[in-house]
């Protein structure tokens, strides 16, 4: 991805603050790290802390499930995929871009 | 928002593509295939989130065969009319009152179609309320916007001198027209964000943030690479030999560029720092490629002249 020109001050949110932004429960927020579809660090007092663009992954994790139906696993194929997607597209305009 | 003129509200079967006498299956593939290509995470266009709700609405609608029944005698405004009222007795009552068949009401017609009693407001019924559905009241909860981007086509002059501009984007509240501040030095590909103008949150989350992707245009004079700036430098065969002093012109106006003797074609003379500014460092160069160019026609003292170099000159430029 390019990056934004607005610097995000980047406060990390622990559980409680992140489960509390995305209505979410704690066990899934759990799970969803172990299925590697949320990032998280755990910090040396074992509490795990979120940056804040993980509210957005979350956003579309609880979008794509409210709108295909899918379980989490299928969940973070399409986010992967969309992922590349946006990489491969990003890298295509960059080849079609005219001149050098 | 929500006593918002109706006008635009599009017949429901329209909106899926299907027929008014689609089956339920019909129905249902239409949607998950419109869903998909519209899905405000598969699809970053702004206008998507606003496309993928009315394919929703429609589908809410359509999918439910006493709603669909109820929608298909009454008219997109369906919802105004009690559960006892039947079909057709209303039918019959809209055409004595001249108005169009209920049936075949288009978005167009149905806006003002019946009851102009009940207004341009929906009978306290506010449109977000239903469509709080789709993403919000499955027992979701609130969710954060989906990030939304769409390109930006910049002049070289713009992404030099940075600038504001208005720009127009088709949203789930309308055109909304936003102004967009361009930073001096942005490059092509770089992202403009625009927090809190993205896809709408449910339930009182936030919106997410729009991107806009800056896309610099082709120029007739300068070729853009990140920042550096790069522009053809004619020279006559005397002035590359003898060297000479040009004017080149550059976003901040004429430069004078000295070309020393002996240059040929291919070479590159820098204008330091004469490329695109960067907002927190080096601005990028600027570029002369000399390029010599011979007449197409030689007047006779030119090509006396020019034979007479060939005649005297040991120069071989395929020598190896």
């Amino acid at each position: 991805m390019g990056y934004a020109l607005v610097l995000v001050r980047s406060a990390s949110l622990n559980l409680e603050a992140f489960t509390r932004a995305t209505g979410t429960h704690p066990d899934l927020v759990r799970r969803l790290i172990a299925l590697g579809i949320l990032e998280a660090d755990r910090d040396a007092a074992g509490e795990l802390w979120f940056a804040p663009s993980q509210v957005a992954v979350m956003g579309r994790v609880q979008r794509l499930r409210a709108g295909f139906g899918l379980n989490y696993a299928a969940v973070g194929l399409v986010t992967d995929l969309l992922d590349r997607i946006a990489i491969l597209e990003a890298a295509l305009r960059e080849a079609r871009r005219p001149g050098r | 928002m929500p006593n918002g003129p109706r006008a635009d509200r599009r017949d429901f079967y329209q909106v899926l593509g299907v027929p008014r006498t689609a089956t339920q299956d019909e129905i249902q593939r239409a949607y998950r295939t419109l869903a998909r290509q519209h899905h405000p995470d598969v699809n970053k266009d702004p206008a998507a989130e606003d496309r993928f709700k009315e394919i929703s609405e429609a589908y809410d609608v359509l999918s439910d065969p006493q709603t669909r029944r109820r929608y298909d005698a009454f008219g997109p405004d369906f919802r105004q009319v009690p559960e006892d009222v039947d079909p057709e007795a209303f039918q019959r009552s809209r055409v004595g009152a001249g108005t169009a068949g209920a049936g075949q009401a288009r978005g167009a017609g149905g806006a003002g179609g019946f009851g102009t009693g009940l207004g341009g407001d929906l009978g306290g019924i506010d449109i977000e309320d239903l469509l709080g559905g789709i993403f919000g009241g499955r027992g979701f909860g609130p969710i954060r916007g989906a990030d939304q981007e769409t390109e930006l086509e910049l002049t070289v002059e713009e992404a030099f001198q940075g600038g504001h501009r208005s720009v127009t984007l088709e949203g789930p509240d309308g055109r909304r027209t936003l102004d967009v501040r361009i930073p001096a030095g942005v490059t092509d590909g770089q992202r403009i964000r625009l927090a809190g103008q993205g896809g709408r949150g449910s339930e009182g989350a936030p919106n997410g943030d729009l991107y806009f992707v800056a896309r610099i245009a082709p120029h007739p004079r300068y070729r853009v690479d990140g920042r550096d700036l790069y522009v053809d430098l004619p020279l006559a065969p005397w002035e590359a030999a003898l060297g000479t002093s040009v004017a080149v012109e550059t976003p901040r106006g004429e430069m004078k560029v000295k070309v020393p003797a002996g240059t040929s074609t291919g070479k590159r003379l820098r204008l330091r720092h004469h490329g695109l500014p960067h907002p927190r460092g080096g601005a990028g160069h600027l570029y002369a490629e000399v390029r010599i160019v011979v007449p197409a026609k030689l007047t006779d003292e030119e090509r006396r002249l020019f034979e007479q170099l060939a005649a005297v000159s040991t120069f071989d430029p395929r020598r190896r």
